[in-house]
C-alpha cells in the first residue's frame, strides 16, 4: 500500500514537472510569435499593431532588453514620447550602455524639450561611440535649446564632419553662430541648410533674415523673410490638406491638391499614394495617371512609370506631354528606339513646346545623328526665346 | 557432380569478385568523394579583387554617398547556409545557446531539429549573429563583410536588384506572384534571380548576417579618406548596438530587398527572417 502511495506521488510529481515545462515551452513559443508578428507590423508601419505584439511578448518574458528597446521604439514612431521613455529606461535598466538605447533615450527627452536630462544621455552616447553622428547631432540641437551657443558649436560642427550635408544640423549651427553674433558664419550655415535641405525648407530663410538684419542689410533681410512667410503659408496649406485627406478620405480635391504639393515638395514616395488614391476616385481621368507616371520616373521605378504613361496616353491619345513623359521613360530604361517614337510624336502634337524638342535633340545625340540633334535644338531655342518674349 | 563442380567454380571465382567489389566501392567512393568536393568547391564563388561602387545617392539616407570602394579577392557562399548543414554543426554541440528559435506558430518553418529534416535545404533562420558567427568559424571561414556582401549582389553595374533593374518575380518577397507565398524557398530556387557573379537568393528568402556594426553614417565618413582612392577592405565601425543585415526576406515588400537596402537589428535575437551566407577571403597567389 505505502509503495502504492509513493508511486502515485512520484508520478504526480512527474507529470506536474512536465505540465510547467510544457507550459512554460508553450510561452516562448507566444513569445517568439508575438516578437515576429511585432516586427513585420513595425516593417509595415503598423505601429499601433506593433505595440501590442511587442507588449504581449513582454507579458510573457519581461526582461528582453532588447525587445523593450523595439517596444519603445514603437511608441516613439506614435509620437507617444513618455511610454517610449519608459521602455527605454527599462531596456537601459537590462543592458546598460546600450548606445542605440541610450541615444533613443537622448532623443525622446529632447522631444519632451527635457534638454537637460538630454545632455548628458547623449554625452554617454558618443563617448561610447566617438563616430555617432545622431548622437553629436541630438546634442548639438539641445544645447541650443539651452542657449548653451558656445558648446553648440563645436559638438554640431563634429555632427557635420560625419554627417556632412545634414541640412538641420547647417541650420541649428547657424542659430548658434547667430547668437554668438558670428553673423558672416551663420549666412554661411543658412546658405548650406538651403543646399542640402529638402525642397521648399522655410527655417534658414529666417536665418537669413535676421542675420542680414543684424549685419544692416535691410533689402535681403526683408526678401529672406518674404521666402520664409511665403513658404510658411505653404507648408501651412500642406498641413491642412494632410489632415482633410485624414478626416474626409474620398475628399478627391483634397488628394488632388496633396498630390500636387507633394510634388512640389520632391515628396515623391507619398506622391504615389496620393496620385493612387486619386485614380481610385476617377480612374479615367488621364492627368492622375500622369501624375502618377511622373512620380515614379522620379524614384527611379521605370516599369511602373510606363505602366502609368500608357494609361494615361489610352484615355487621352492627343495629348502631347503624355508622349513626351513615356519616351522619358523609355530613354531611362535604355530603349532608344520607342522613346525616339514617343518624342516624335509628342512634338508633331505639339511642335511649338521646346522641352519636346530638347528631349529629341539629347535623344538624337546619344543615337549619333548629330544633325537631327542640332536641328532639334535650334528649334528648342527658338521655341523657349518665343516663350519668354510672350507676355505673362 | 554438376552442382559440385559449379559451387566450386563459383568457390574459385571468389577472391576475384571481392577484390572486383572493393576495388569498385573504392572508385565509386573516390568520385563521391570527387563531386562532393566539387560541389564544396562550386557553392563558393571568387568574387575577384577591384573596385566597385557602394552605396546610392537616390535611396535611402543610410545608403549615401554612393561611393568607391576596393575590396581583396574572396569567395562568398553561392547559397545561404540550409538547415542541412547548420544541423551537422549543431549536433557537435555542447553550447544550447547554439539551437535555432523554433517557430511552432508557423508550420512551414517550425520547430527544431525537425526541420533540419523536413526541410534540408532551407536556408536555416532563427539563428543569432552569433551562432552565426561561430558556424562560420567552425568551418573555417566567416561572415561577409558589409562591401563584401553588396559587391557580390551587384557587381560592377549599379543594379538595383541582383538580376537588373526592372522588379520581376525572380526573388523571394511579400509578393503574391513569387510562387512562395508566406514561407521559406528552398535555396536556390530563382535561379534567374542570380547576381552578376552567379551568387543566389541575395533578395529577398532570408536576411543575412553580416560581419558589420551598424552605424548610418559609415558610408559618408569611411569615404571622406577615399575622396582621392577608394576606401580598401572597409570592415564596418568599431562599435554598435545593431548588426547589419542584407538582402531582404520573405516578409518584405521588394524594395526592401535591393543590393543597396541596408537593415539592422540586435545580434542576439533569433527570427524567422534572418539567416547567413559564409564568406572566406582568397589566397594571395605570387608569381
Amino acid at each position: 500500500m505505502r509503495n502504492l502511495f509513493t508511486i502515485a506521488i512520484a508520478l504526480w510529481l512527474c507529470v506536474s514537472f512536465f505540465s510547467v515545462a510544457e507550459e512554460n515551452r508553450g510561452d516562448h513559443s507566444r513569445h517568439v510569435q508575438h516578437v515576429e508578428q511585432g516586427f513585420v507590423f513595425m516593417f509595415q508601419g503598423s505601429n499601433q499593431k506593433a505595440i501590442s505584439e511587442f507588449e504581449a511578448a513582454l507579458a510573457l518574458e519581461p526582461d528582453h532588453a532588447e525587445v523593450l528597446h523595439y517596444l519603445g521604439m514603437a511608441y516613439a514612431q506614435q509620437q507617444f514620447w513618455n511610454q517610449a521613455a519608459e521602455n527605454y529606461q527599462r531596456s537601459l535598466a537590462l543592458m546598460p550602455n546600450n548606445i542605440e538605447a541610450l541615444y533613443s533615450l537622448g532623443v525622446v527627452y529632447f522631444k519632451l524639450d527635457k534638454w537637460e536630462d538630454a545632455v548628458p544621455v547623449l554625452e554617454q552616447v558618443v563617448e561610447l561611440s566617438p563616430q555617432h553622428a545622431r548622437g553629436y547631432e541630438v546634442l548639438g540641437k539641445s544645447l541650443v535649446k539651452l542657449r548653451r551657443y558656445a558648446e553648440a558649436v563645436p559638438i554640431l560642427t563634429k555632427a557635420l564632419a560625419l554627417k556632412p550635408n545634414a541640412a538641420g544640423t547647417y541650420y541649428e549651427l547657424g542659430m548658434a553662430r547667430l547668437n554668438l553674433k558670428e553673423y558672416t558664419a551663420a549666412i554661411e550655415n543658412f546658405k548650406q541648410a538651403l543646399t542640402f535641405g529638402p525642397a521648399r525648407y522655410a527655417e534658414p530663410h529666417y536665418g537669413l533674415g535676421m542675420a542680414y538684419l543684424r549685419l544692416g542689410e535691410r533689402e535681403k533681410s526683408r526678401t529672406e523673410m518674404q521666402i520664409y512667410q511665403q513658404l510658411q503659408k505653404e507648408f501651412a496649406e500642406y498641413e491642412r490638406l494632410t489632415r482633410l485627406t485624414r478626416a474626409e478620405p474620398n475628399n478627391l480635391e483634397a488628394w488632388t491638391g496633396l498630390a500636387t504639393m507633394l510634388m512640389n515638395r520632391k515628396n515623391y514616395g507619398q506622391a504615389v499614394q496620393a496620385f493612387q488614391k486619386c485614380i481610385e476616385f476617377a480612374p479615367n481621368d488621364a492627368t492622375f495617371h500622369h501624375g502618377l507616371s511622373r512620380a515614379f520616373m522620379n524614384l527611379n521605378y521605370p516599369k511602373h512609370a510606363a505602366q502609368a504613361a500608357k494609361r494615361a496616353i489610352q484615355l487621352r491619345p492627343n495629348q502631347a506631354i503624355l508622349y513626351n513623359t513615356l519616351g522619358s521613360v523609355y530613354a531611362m530604361q535604355g530603349d532608344p528606339k520607342n522613346a525616339l517614337v514617343a518624342f516624335q510624336k509628342a512634338v508633331q502634337l505639339d511642335g511649338e513646346q521646346p522641352y519636346y524638342h530638347l528631349n529629341l535633340s539629347k535623344l538624337y545625340q546619344s543615337l549619333g545623328n548629330p544633325k537631327l540633334a542640332q536641328e532639334h535644338y535650334r528649334a528648342y531655342e527658338h521655341f523657349l526665346s518665343e516663350q519668354k518674349a510672350k507676355p505673362k | 557432380m554438376n552442382t559440385f563442380y559449379r559451387n566450386r567454380k563459383r568457390n574459385q571465382n571468389r577472391p576475384l569478385s571481392i577484390i572486383a567489389r572493393y576495388l569498385f566501392i573504392f572508385l565509386w567512393s573516390l568520385t563521391l568523394s570527387a563531386v562532393v568536393l566539387a560541389a564544396a568547391a562550386d557553392d563558393m564563388i571568387l568574387i575577384p579583387a577591384g573596385t566597385f561602387t557602394m552605396g546610392s545617392d537616390t535611396r535611402a539616407a543610410d545608403e549615401k554617398p554612393m561611393h568607391k570602394v576596393y575590396l581583396d579577392a574572396y569567395y562568398i557562399g553561392k547559397y545561404e547556409v540550409t538547415n542541412a548543414e547548420y544541423y551537422e554543426f549543431w549536433k557537435q554541440q555542447s553550447d544550447a545557446a547554439r539551437t535555432p528559435e523554433n517557430f511552432s506558430h508557423l508550420p512551414q518553418i517550425g520547430d527544431w531539429p525537425a526541420r533540419a529534416a523536413q526541410f534540408p535545404n532551407h536556408p536555416i533562420v532563427g539563428i543569432s549573429w552569433h551562432d552565426a558567427n561561430a558556424y562560420a568559424v567552425w568551418k573555417g571561414m566567416r561572415l561577409p563583410t558589409e562591401a563584401e556582401w553588396e559587391k557580390a549582389a551587384r557587381g560592377y553595374t549599379n543594379r538595383i536588384w541582383p538580376w537588373g533593374n526592372a522588379i520581376e518575380p525572380y526573388a523571394n518577397t511579400d509578393a503574391d506572384d513569387d510562387g512562395y507565398q508566406h514561407r521559406i524557398a528552398p535555396v536556390g530556387s530563382f535561379p534567374k534571380g542570380k547576381s552578376y557573379y552567379g551568387v543566389m537568393d541575395m533578395a529577398g528568402n532570408v536576411w543575412e548576417w553580416t560581419a558589420d556594426w551598424y552605424s548610418d553614417v559609415y558610408y559618408g565618413y569611411s569615404s571622406q579618406a577615399a575622396a582621392k582612392r577608394p576606401k580598401k577592405n572597409p570592415t564596418g565601425p568599431d562599435v554598435g548596438s545593431w548588426r547589419v543585415l542584407r538582402g531582404g526576406s520573405w516578409i518584405d515588400k521588394i524594395a526592401r530587398c535591393s543590393t543597396t537596402f541596408r537593415f539592422y537589428l540586435y545580434p542576439n535575437l533569433k527570427t524567422s527572417f534572418v539567416g547567413f551566407r559564409l564568406a572566406k577571403t582568397a589566397q594571395k597567389t605570387t608569381k
